[in-house]
């Protein structure tokens, strides 16, 4: 399983703070998990096709489209940091 | 009771409850005869937005990789800049109009580098740390996306 964490505006728009996805054992790009992502959640259709403005992390380590996510990775999904 | 006094005096901190800027300041010192300088930036939750009253802020946090953000960023800090020592505290959850809600100090030999230090640390806080804020306002509630 892939676990998908959704914080702040994210979260509200899908309903959710996390969901799962099934993996098979090669894995998968950030960018068709991304999409299997849109596909559950239309709500987040706008957010995600710009994927420039948000921020990614895989296993807590900043990521991007082209890398692979494999069975028991945790992937981040984040909108733009507004702390302090 | 040892974790929690513990977790109280660590120099990089996420928590609800509030802090003492004076307790931080101390802990910051720590004694150190040699530091001359020691620079505070406090944020604090305005009660104004875009022309409009806020009641409160709301926050969201990456648990576990927004503390190791604030890590990474106490440890470039104290690399980058010529400080002695530095603390970064965030408050998240429920923060009302007023309330205190980020705290860095940094503490030098001389104010220079304590001035550049907590600057550059607030700025890269901002960009680097999975932290967001949701404005409470009479006409809705709205998260904040942009670094002013």
């Amino acid at each position: 399983m892939i676990r998908v964490l959704l914080f702040a505006r994210l979260a509200d728009l899908a309903k959710a703070r996390e969901t799962e996805f099934e993996c098979t054992e090669e894995g998968i790009s950030l960018n068709d998990l991304m999409k299997q992502v849109v596909a559950r959640f239309p709500a987040l259709k706008a957010s995600l096709a710009q994927p420039q403005l948000l921020f990614l992390a895989m296993n807590q380590e900043q990521a991007w489209l082209d890398e692979q996510v494999k069975d028991g990775d945790e992937v981040a999904i984040m909108p733009p940091f507004s702390g302090g | 009771m040892i974790d929690s006094v513990h977790t109280q005096t660590k120099a990089v901190r996420i928590q609800t409850e509030d802090f003492s800027v004076e307790e931080e300041t101390r802990l910051l010192h720590g004694g150190d005869g040699g530091m001359g300088g020691i620079v505070t930036f406090l944020g604090t939750a305005r009660d104004f937005s875009k022309g409009q009253d806020v009641s409160r802020l709301e926050f969201d946090e990456y648990a576990g990789m927004a503390e190791k953000a604030m890590n990474a960023l106490r440890d470039k800090a104290m690399q980058q800049f010529d400080i002695i020592n530095m603390r970064i505290i965030h408050r998240t959850g429920s923060i009302g109009a007023g309330e205190q809600i980020v705290l860095i100090i940094a503490g030098a030999a001389h104010r220079a580098a304590a001035f550049d230090a907590c600057e550059w640390c607030i700025d890269t806080l901002k960009q680097t740390v999975p932290i967001w804020k949701k404005e409470i306002t009479p006409t809705g509630e709205f998260w904040v996306e942009e670094h002013p």
